[in-house]
């Protein structure tokens, strides 16, 4: 970014009918690079709205942003993770500030949510008599929904999302030490909250007296 | 190493996001304490558990086309056309 792009600075076609080679070369860029992380996105826009509408309207507001300041994303750095935190400040500035009390879970919402999109969901299939692996995609969401928002948050972006610790700090705005501890113990709460599902079927999660 | 070290590193450690050096400290910490072990699994097991069960769902395609319509090219050519133009 240190370098003045002298491209971007070309006049706007005096025909407007036909888009600048540079329009076309920026939406080409856009496509690749931008465009592949769309089921990415409004996956993690459902998980933190918990409604289809409002993750709809987020992503389209993350993209219109995105392609507007394409030209400030830095090439060659994760676009998905560019994008990410374009969602993220979307959604403060949009959704939270009319949300319901923090640190209050809703457990209704949830259940309502998961069943209403249950139908869609991709099922893995493996036969392990492990006892967490009797648990229902219900309860791990219903788990990982009761932890503090910023445990919550930095698991999903390591755990689901895939994204590196420098590039979850950078979304989070915190140091990278931060997301490790964040990390390390927002796992510790939700095994203790997995554990207790087990355990209410009955399983033996070995940590019972 | 000593435990509280070995649970700083210990996120870092399951995501891969730990140094060479480090990792071996930390191995080797693990070697003989059990506790700090049975929580690095634990650890694992969680992640694991939070990859494989938390469904991941697809944009609907009316999203897909809207967001296509955005970098819709206006004219008929292909990638192809505006690479070697």
């Amino acid at each position: 970014m240190d370098k003045p792009a002298p491209t971007h600075q070309t006049k706007t076609p005096t025909k407007p009918e036909a888009l600048s080679r540079e329009e076309r070369k920026k939406q080409l860029e856009f496509q690749k690079e931008a465009v592949v992380h769309l089921h990415s996105l409004y996956n993690y826009a459902l998980h933190i709205t918990m409604n289809p509408d409002d993750a709809e309207d987020l992503v389209q507001e993350t993209y219109l942003k995105a392609y507007r300041f394409f030209n400030s994303f830095e090439r060659g750095t994760n676009c998905k993770a560019w994008l990410f935190k374009i969602l993220k400040n979307n959604y403060i500035n949009r959704f939270r500030k009319n949300s319901k009390e923090p640190g209050k879970v809703d457990y209704d919402l949830i259940k309502d949510f998961y069943h209403s999109i249950k139908d869609t969901r991709r099922d893995s299939s493996e036969a392990d008599t492990d006892y967490f692996h009797s648990l229902l995609h219900e309860e791990v969401y219903q788990a990982l929904h009761s932890l503090p928002e910023e445990f919550r948050e930095v698991i999903q972006l390591c755990d689901i999302e895939g994204f590196t610790y420098e590039e979850i700090a950078n979304m989070v705005d915190s140091p990278i030490g931060t997301v490790r501890s964040r990390l390390y113990r927002g796992r510790k709460l939700l095994r203790v909250q997995l554990e207790e599902y087990a355990r209410k079927y009955g399983f033996n999660t070995g940590k019972d007296q | 190493m000593n435990c509280k070290t070995a649970r700083v590193l210990m996120s870092a450690a399951v995501d891969g996001e730990i140094s060479f050096k480090e990792e071996k400290g930390f191995l080797s910490h693990l070697l003989e304490c059990k506790e700090c072990c049975d929580e690095f699994d634990d650890a694992k097991k969680t992640k694991m558990i939070i990859k494989e069960r938390i469904i991941q769902f697809k944009a609907p395609q009316t999203l897909i086309d809207s967001i296509m319509q955005l970098t819709d090219f206006n004219t008929r050519e292909t990638e192809e056309t505006l690479l070697y133009e």
